[in-house]
């Protein structure tokens, strides 16, 4: 039981510190770091079953780890006290559905705050997008008529702000977006 | 023992005609009014006659500090330094100037609430302040030398850790766009040439004393704690600007820019920012970055560090390297500021040859404070530099100076966006040398009269951000609509109000400011989001009101508003909810002066109205509403004529507007008509002396 | 208090303590049983003063230490507040045990500005000034006519005796680092105590420019801030002899 006690809180440990790096983890992350930690031997059957175990009750005990299953219906855990589920959503859509990714969040930011959102921010952490990628996206946005919602505005010094042209109109985003980009400046 | 904690007793009070030194009692005289603004419009009430002008010996600068400054609470170390305003246009009414540092809190180590200065010396002095040894000093050989000679001079005589307030060449000669500043880059816009007229160069102070905090230690500490937790980064912005795995939102307009990956890159080793979560305090400090808030995420690989004033933890300031301007410039390889003042040398170009966000914009910063920094010019909130690019490219400068003056200037490298440019304006504005030196060092105010140009066309134009008295606007209804308006006409310079604008952009979404709107302010409808404005109510008045009274209230307290107050929170389990009554909570625990939150505001309140009390009888009129209380048409006109409230646009209607100063005066409980507090209003906080006065000059409603 | 009868339960704890620095042999061993131990201080001094002239030996090493980064220190001065607010009820930063406000300006070695200064107005680089929980001989304790400076447990910080202070300051003087603080308003000087394990300035930083850590030993590492100009009087030294002597 001791045993249990110990694995269960190593679990709980290794989902929390890596949801305050900003990672999902896989079931089998977690199991190389019970490894690593020396609670587990080996990855022989016997040993699979016990993890699945550990891993079952650390979840049933702690409210704030979480389990959800990913778009190839493959289970990932975090820490809901370390990660937020915006954060998690980001996480989620970037895997593999990167233009889903940018549409989602720029309606997102045009429904809730309400904003454009700058061009730029896909490529800063979490989205990490290449230049590349972001362009190819866009192309296809232009072309999908489930993204023609999805506008772009350009502020006075060239900036790149997106917007949803459900939430906002295209006068209100391309004011919102030289605000943001430079009228915020000129008044500090 | 004293009978308050946080007040430390005494007001050194100077008279440089007559070198007269002694001290008041600031419980006796001074406690209704705090400390900070408040005490500095009762000095300039009591003792300073109407009409006095800001030169005249009997003028009085006031550096106001309040109980808490000095202590541990968050965010308190800045000094109010109250008199009457040189650039205030047509006629000096009473203004006050803030600087941040290391001042406050010496100064209440050294035993004082405050300094009042009056009369003039006959010959250039500095007060030394060294614990209880007051003396006047022989500055003759400061004078004439930049800001940082005077307090590295000082500071060899005082002690390194001496906080020196000095002016620079500015003040010395009486430019009226002048600063005083101490600890490196904090300064007090407007006041330099006060000190000037009265030949005081600098007041250096070294203090080993304490300020006793009156409630238990150890609910001060968890109040402190407490206060600590609530905190964003700077200007109270509670999200981060990118995504972060702790947060549910983000905005990229936030100062909040600490992140995985962002490394203050000029420190030896570079220092990652990381992710910052809102419950790590020992982490507040790499929250903000306000280099890379004005000049991009280039700044990152120049940032030393953030700094800032005395027991801040936010550190506003960032201090950056940048080798290139060295060596280019000829100037040190480190300079620090923030906002206005970091973008003082950048703010003079229309465009720089490598963009708006590139390395010669950096430059320009540079070569900016050093030279600023050091003569001690004010840029009265940029105004100074979005009047000069009018100015050149109007065609006004070539056509006000003669062809001689016009040639000795490198107008070329002016347009191509040239920081060495700055060499030859920067010293001719602190020594007045030349038109177009003296004349833009008056101010906006007296410029327009010098050079017969029309206030009208300024109050008309968009960009130049003019409001009225020679000042410009200071987050009005381009921020928080008709809040924002009524903000702006109260002052006699430019607000230098943030309550509302620390809310409206701490980067919470819509529905969540205004859940918090209600509860603050009994309505969502207080808050609306910018751009897409609606007519006027009671929420906006209420949210007016308590912005003004919270921003009085911290310049006495010596709370920084540029901080506070702290009503939302990044806290997701608070409801991003901050707590209203903080300062009530830290005034009454540091003083033993038990008040609640709306007892703390009528004490507020009281300060703001004897500076309506002031403005009133310096100007000898009751109708504020009209001849005060005055908004510029560029507040009514949308650039491509859309109507009002159509989203996507800034301007409001008039008759709303009209509306809204009702409403503003009615919550303050003034006449409508004049504007003026009536006698009732005086009383409620306890200035029936006040209005009695006022009453003999007929200026009561 | 029969000295002769404490002697060999003291030679065991002194030659029992962690990190002693001063290696005895045997030899040094018997002499030492022969000769009368005076003043030793494990864990509190066990002899009265009366007619003994020893300094109070502090054997028992610190447990913990506050370590500084200048490198992240961002000049705010929490740790000065918190050291006294906290644990005085008065914001005094001149009697802060963490020091940094005489740094801040222009570093440690006072107002030289020049392109290689530190502090604010040099390189930005500011340093914190932390007690050093000194091993024996420590000089605070050394220096005090009173035996003022002992250890306390649970952290073995050194820690002024507020009781059998006089106020005379010759600690202040003896500190190598200048790291001993006076309160005008007490009369009595006061120095880093650790805060019982969970030191306040480590706390306050918002920069993580501070860290409490296992004790080790920075006297040998640390310049000197000054040079020293109180020194043990020659009738306590002498009784440096009785453990030092060949």
């Amino acid at each position: 039981m001791q045993q249990w006690e110990t694995a269960c809180l190593v679990v709980a440990n290794i989902i929390r510190k890596k949801s305050e790096a900003g990672q999902l983890l896989f079931q089998k992350e977690i199991f190389r770091g019970l490894m690593d930690q020396k609670v587990l031997k080996s990855d022989n059957r016997e040993q699979l079953g016990t993890f699945e175990a550990i891993l079952k009750k650390t979840m049933k005990r702690n409210e704030d780890l979480k389990e959800l299953l990913d778009k190839d219906g493959i289970p990932r855990y975090y820490s809901a006290e370390f990660m937020s589920e915006a954060y998690v959503r980001i996480l989620l859509r970037k895997e593999g559905n990167p233009l889903l990714l940018i549409a989602e969040i720029v309606r997102e930011n045009s429904a809730l705050y309400p904003r454009p959102i700058p061009l730029d921010t896909f490529k800063n952490p979490p989205f990490e997008l290449t230049q590349e990628d972001i362009l190819a996206c866009l192309q296809k946005i232009s072309g999908q008529e489930k993204y023609q919602d999805i506008a772009q505005t350009i502020t006075s010094i060239g900036t790149v702000f997106l917007y949803s042209s459900r939430h906002l109109d295209s006068d209100y985003a391309s004011m919102l977006a030289e605000w943001l980009d430079v009228g915020q400046y000129n008044n500090p | 023992m004293a009978k308050y904690g946080g007040w430390v007793g005494k007001i050194l009070r100077v008279n440089l005609s007559t070198g007269r030194i002694w001290t008041e009692d600031t419980i006796e005289k001074y406690k209704d009014f705090l400390g900070g603004t408040g005490i500095g419009y009762k000095v300039i009430w009591d003792e300073v006659p109407a009409g006095t002008k800001s030169f005249d010996p009997v003028n009085k600068i006031i550096f106001g500090v309040g109980p808490l400054a000095g202590t541990g609470a968050p965010c308190n170390g800045r000094t109010a330094i109250t008199t009457l305003w040189p650039t205030c246009w047509p006629k000096a009414l009473v203004a006050t100037g803030h600087m941040g540092g290391q001042f406050a809190a010496e100064l209440k180590y050294a035993g004082y609430d405050s300094i009042v200065i009056e009369g003039k010396a006959d010959h250039p002095v500095w007060l030394s302040v060294v614990d209880k040894k007051v003396e006047i000093k022989d500055a003759r050989r400061l004078w004439g030398q930049g800001i940082r000679r005077a307090t590295i001079e000082i500071s060899q005589e005082i002690g390194p850790g001496a906080a020196v307030a000095a002016i620079g060449q500015a003040g010395e000669n009486l430019v009226p766009m002048s600063v005083v500043m101490n600890s490196y880059s904090h300064s007090a816009g407007g006041v330099g040439a006060v000190m000037g007229s009265k030949n005081l160069k600098a007041i250096g102070v070294r203090g080993t004393g304490s300020v006793r905090i009156a409630g238990k230690k150890e609910e001060w500490e968890k109040l402190i704690k407490l206060h600590l937790s609530l905190l964003g980064a700077n200007n109270q912005h509670v999200v981060p600007s990118s995504p972060q795995p702790w947060a549910e939102y983000y905005d990229a307009a936030s100062r909040w820019k600490g992140s995985r990956g962002k490394m203050w890159g000029a420190s030896t080793p570079a220092i990652e920012t990381g992710t910052c979560n809102p419950h790590d305090l020992n982490r507040i400090a790499y929250r903000t970055n306000n280099a890379v808030h004005y000049l991009g995420d280039i700044a990152w690989k120049y940032t030393v560090r953030g700094n800032g004033c005395t027991g801040c933890p936010i550190r506003c300031h960032t201090m950056i390297k940048v080798p290139s301007a060295a060596a280019k410039y000829g100037i040190p390889e480190v300079g620090q500021n923030t906002c206005g003042g970091l973008n003082f040398g950048r703010s003079f170009f229309k465009t720089f040859p490598d963009g708006p966000r590139g390395m010669t914009g950096i430059e320009a910063c540079m070569v900016g404070m050093y030279m600023s920094d050091d003569y001690g010019i004010w840029c009265n909130y940029s105004q100074l530099q979005r009047d000069f690019q009018k100015l050149y490219y109007e065609g006004i400068i070539k056509s006000k100076l003669e062809e001689k003056e016009f040639k000795s200037y490198s107008w070329d490298k002016y347009e191509k966006g040239d920081p060495s440019f700055l060499f030859e304006l920067l010293p001719r504005i602190a020594l007045k040398e030349g038109e177009l030196g003296t004349a833009l060092g008056l101010g906006t105010g007296y410029l327009l009269e010098r050079w017969s140009l029309s206030e009208e066309e300024w109050k008309k134009s968009h960009g130049l951000n003019y409001w009225k008295l020679g000042h410009p606007k200071h987050h009005s209804n381009e921020e928080a609509g008709q809040c924002g308006v009524i903000i702006n006409t109260q002052y006699n310079r430019d607000p230098q109000c943030h309550s509302h604008a620390n809310f409206t952009r701490n980067g919470l979404p819509l529905e969540i400011l205004k859940r918090l709107a209600a509860e603050i302010w009994g309505t969502p409808d207080a808050v609306d989001t910018v751009g897409a404005y609606t007519p006027m109510n009671t929420g906006k008045a209420k949210m007016a009101k308590w912005s003004l009274l919270r921003k009085e209230l911290h310049d006495s307290l010596s709370l920084c508003n540029w901080m506070g107050p702290w009503v939302a929170s990044p806290l997701k389990e608070r409801g991003y909810r901050g707590d209203d009554s903080i300062e009530s909570m830290l005034y009454s625990l540091a003083t033993g002066d038990k008040k609640n939150r709306q007892e703390l505001d009528q004490v507020a309140e009281r300060i703001f109205l004897l500076h309506r009390a002031l403005t009133i009888r310096d100007m000898g009129t009751k109708e504020m509403r009209t001849q005060h209380d005055t908004i510029p048409q560029w507040v009514y006109e949308d650039p491509s004529h859309r109507p009002v409230y159509t989203k996507g646009t800034t301007h409001l209607d008039k008759e709303d507007v009209k509306l809204a100063m009702d409403m503003y005066y009615e919550e303050m409980g003034w006449d409508k008509a004049t504007g003026a507090p009536t006698p009732e209003a005086y009383r409620k906080v306890g200035l029936g002396k006040v209005s009695d006065e006022l009453d003999k000059k007929g200026l009561l409603p | 208090m029969s000295h002769q009868n404490k002697k060999p339960e003291i030679l065991e704890e002194v030659l029992s303590s962690e990190g002693l620095n001063h290696p005895f042999s045997r030899r040094q061993f018997l002499k030492l049983s022969g000769v009368s131990i005076i003043g030793i201080s494990v864990l509190g001094p066990l002899f009265a003063r009366g007619e003994t002239k020893a300094p109070l030996i502090i054997m028992k090493q610190a447990k913990g230490i506050v370590i500084a980064d200048p490198t992240k220190c961002v000049g705010c001065r929490r740790c000065e507040l918190a050291c006294t607010e906290f644990n005085d009820g008065k914001a005094k930063p001149s009697m802060s045990r963490v020091k940094v406000a005489r740094n801040l300006n222009f570093g440690p070695k006072g107002v030289f500005p020049e392109k290689h200064g530190q502090g604010n107005w040099g390189n930005g680089l500011i340093v914190q000034d932390l007690c050093k929980q000194c091993p024996h001989p420590v000089p605070c304790a050394n220096a005090c006519p009173n035996d003022a400076i002992v250890v306390k447990p649970p952290t073995n910080a050194r820690v002024v005796d507020a009781k059998k202070c006089i106020g005379c300051k010759m600690c202040l003087r003896a500190c190598p680092w200048e790291m001993i603080s006076f309160d005008s308003d007490t009369g009595k000087a006061t120095k880093c105590f650790l805060c019982y394990g969970k030191p306040k300035c480590v706390e306050a930083c918002p920069a993580e420019a501070l860290n409490y850590m296992a004790w080790r030993d920075l006297t040998d590492k640390v310049p000197p801030r000054v040079v020293p100009t109180a020194v043990i009087p020659p009738e306590k030294a002498a009784a440096c002899n009785d453990c030092h002597k060949k």
